[in-house]
């Protein structure tokens, strides 16, 4: 009895765990967009109207004269709008779920997992349309296509790594939230996200590099636009980078959230 | 092996809810940086006990002798000050009604997520659910949202999904008197069952009759401490002589009275929010 128990034990809770991860990802999409009129749509209509907005500034006012920029700006816009939503989403992970902290053997690491799957999946929903755009302003796509799943895993763990630190300091410092709310707006500006960091001046370039996203921004644009291999060096650090944030910050929400239950 | 719980020496200890604690920067700095202050209460104090394979454990006490906290501490949700809890099997709780539940979602739908939230696969949901539905009598409101549903339909909905996890331990704090008396008697039929199946069980409950009809030993909890665990008849009639002669409100004295608590979000147990001072403040 015993001995099957044990047998057991382990794919049983992976597949629980996936299960889980499924079915909370699942019930954030329908009750994101429950009885509202355009639904889904609304995934699209939040990233294409900055696009217009950024595209009428820079191309009209400012008369940027970067080829093919609408597409370069609307990969910018949407691989940061997941970076954003999910860390910023994170920060309610854990306080919106009390039910589930308090059920006995619930994995709470689990819960920034579904926020940055939920929108990992309004990401893949724009994917259609980055390609329209691309297709429309006559870019070929290249083989260096199948990078595209690496940069996005890569791009997971980064993000995931964030959104477990967010979601265990937001239980206990409720500023969290809007403090990454400033923080995030202003790191849109200074993130090459309207453009490329090859026109920063050479002095603030050092900062530059210090960025995660510029990368990851970039290598879908090597991929995308200039149809070339992502700089794989740069990704990989990003990678590690990820990798290890993952372990520490993992281990800080364990730590924190043997008191989630009392703390709300 | 498993079904053993193990208790031992446990003390929870709380920090006092404490209103004007500084939950933002802001308020931070207007206090001159005084983080909170230290301020302690004993929900529990060195309990110890155990409880071999098969057996049934019924926890009594007044409001706020830690029962809850207990059976909390027991299935793993939040760990004790000092002591230790050592529990093997597969635990099945059922500490709140209706886990993952989502008023927008229809009924199919929230079953699924109860189910898997409460631990179970897709798989095992899917298997069951046609018994779930069964149980709950709801066939033909499956597909409408659960706000459409009442107090007595919800409830019975969360109870016929809790009530399928199959445990081999089973923690129940206080949440068999749902429904009208037939679903009742159905509740009672199916935690009798689990006993038949030689199911470990704690049950947390202010109602004599319902200790001594389930249960093999009891437990009375006061102010955190055992007043006395042994054989259910015996503690059952010492609490009850007790209740009878100090000054208290008698709180829940008959199985129909967890109705009108289920009125409240997640059927909690009033106790819970008197124990846990965090509880309380975090619905203001």
């Amino acid at each position: 009895m015993v001995t099957t128990v044990a047998r057991w034990a382990l794919p049983r809770s992976l597949e629980h765990r996936r299960d889980l991860l499924r079915e909370l990802v699942v019930r954030d999409m329908k009750l994101r967009y429950k009885r509202s009129y355009l639904g889904i749509a609304w995934t699209l209509v939040n990233p294409l109207a900055q696009l217009l907005v950024y595209s009428f500034v820079f191309r009209v006012l400012f008369r940027v004269t970067t080829p093919n920029y609408t597409p370069y700006i609307f990969i910018g816009i949407t691989c940061w709008g997941w970076f954003q939503a999910a860390v910023l989403e994170s920060t309610m992970a854990i306080l919106a779920n009390r039910d589930l902290i308090r059920q006995p053997g619930f994995p709470a690491a689990l819960l920034p997992n579904v926020t940055v799957g939920t929108q990992l999946v309004h990401f893949l929903l724009t994917l259609p349309v980055l390609f329209g755009l691309v297709l429309v302003s006559g870019i070929p796509i290249t083989r260096a296509v199948v990078w595209l799943p690496f940069i996005i895993l890569v791009q997971y763990v980064l993000t995931l790594s964030f959104s477990l630190l967010a979601a265990c300091v937001h239980v206990n410092f409720r500023d969290t939230q809007y403090l990454l709310g400033v923080f995030l707006m202003l790191a849109f500006f200074l993130t090459p996200i309207l453009y490329d960091t090859s026109i920063v001046p050479e002095r603030y370039r050092a900062l530059y590099q210090l960025n995660p996203m510029a990368y990851l921004i970039d290598a879908y644009r090597a991929v995308l636009i200039r149809g070339v291999r992502p700089h794989l060096a740069a990704l990989a650090v990003v990678g590690v980078v990820g990798v290890v944030q993952l372990r520490l910050f993992y281990l800080l929400f364990r730590r924190a959230s043997t008191s989630f239950v009392e703390e709300f | 092996m498993a079904g053993t719980i193990v208790v031992e020496g446990v003390s929870k200890r709380f920090r006092h809810w404490e209103p004007n604690r500084a939950m933002t920067l802001q308020e931070l700095v207007l206090r001159g940086f005084r983080w909170r202050r230290r301020d302690y209460f004993w929900a529990l104090a060195d309990v110890s006990f155990q409880v071999t394979p098969g057996r049934m454990v019924g926890i009594m006490g007044f409001n706020g002798a830690g029962k809850s906290t207990l059976l909390r501490l027991v299935a793993g949700v939040g760990r004790p000050t000092t002591g230790r809890v050592k529990l093997h099997g597969r635990v099945g709780a059922i500490l709140e009604l209706g886990v993952g539940f989502n008023p927008e979602l229809t009924g199919r739908e929230n079953i699924f997520i109860s189910g898997v939230c409460s631990g179970l696969t897709r798989r095992e949901v899917s298997e069951r659910f046609d018994s779930i539905v069964a149980f709950s009598e709801l066939a033909e409101f499956l597909d409408y949202p659960l706000r459409t549903y009442s107090t007595g339909m919800h409830v019975r909905l969360a109870f016929a999904v809790a009530s399928h996890i199959e445990p081999e331990v089973l923690l129940i704090d206080e949440v068999l008197a749902v429904g009208d008396l037939a679903f009742q008697k159905k509740c009672w039929d199916r935690m009798l069952s689990f006993k038949r199946n030689g199911c470990t069980g704690l049950l947390v409950s202010h109602a004599p009759q319902a200790v001594l009809a389930l249960c093999d030993d009891a437990i009375w909890l006061d102010h955190g401490r055992v007043v006395a665990y042994g054989p259910a008849e015996q503690v059952v009639g010492q609490y009850v002589e007790a209740t009878g002669t100090l000054p208290k409100p008698p709180v829940g004295e008959s199985v129909g009275s967890g109705d009108g608590r289920s009125d409240e979000s997640g059927a909690r147990s009033p106790e819970v929010r008197a124990v846990v001072p965090g509880a309380g403040g975090g619905r203001s």
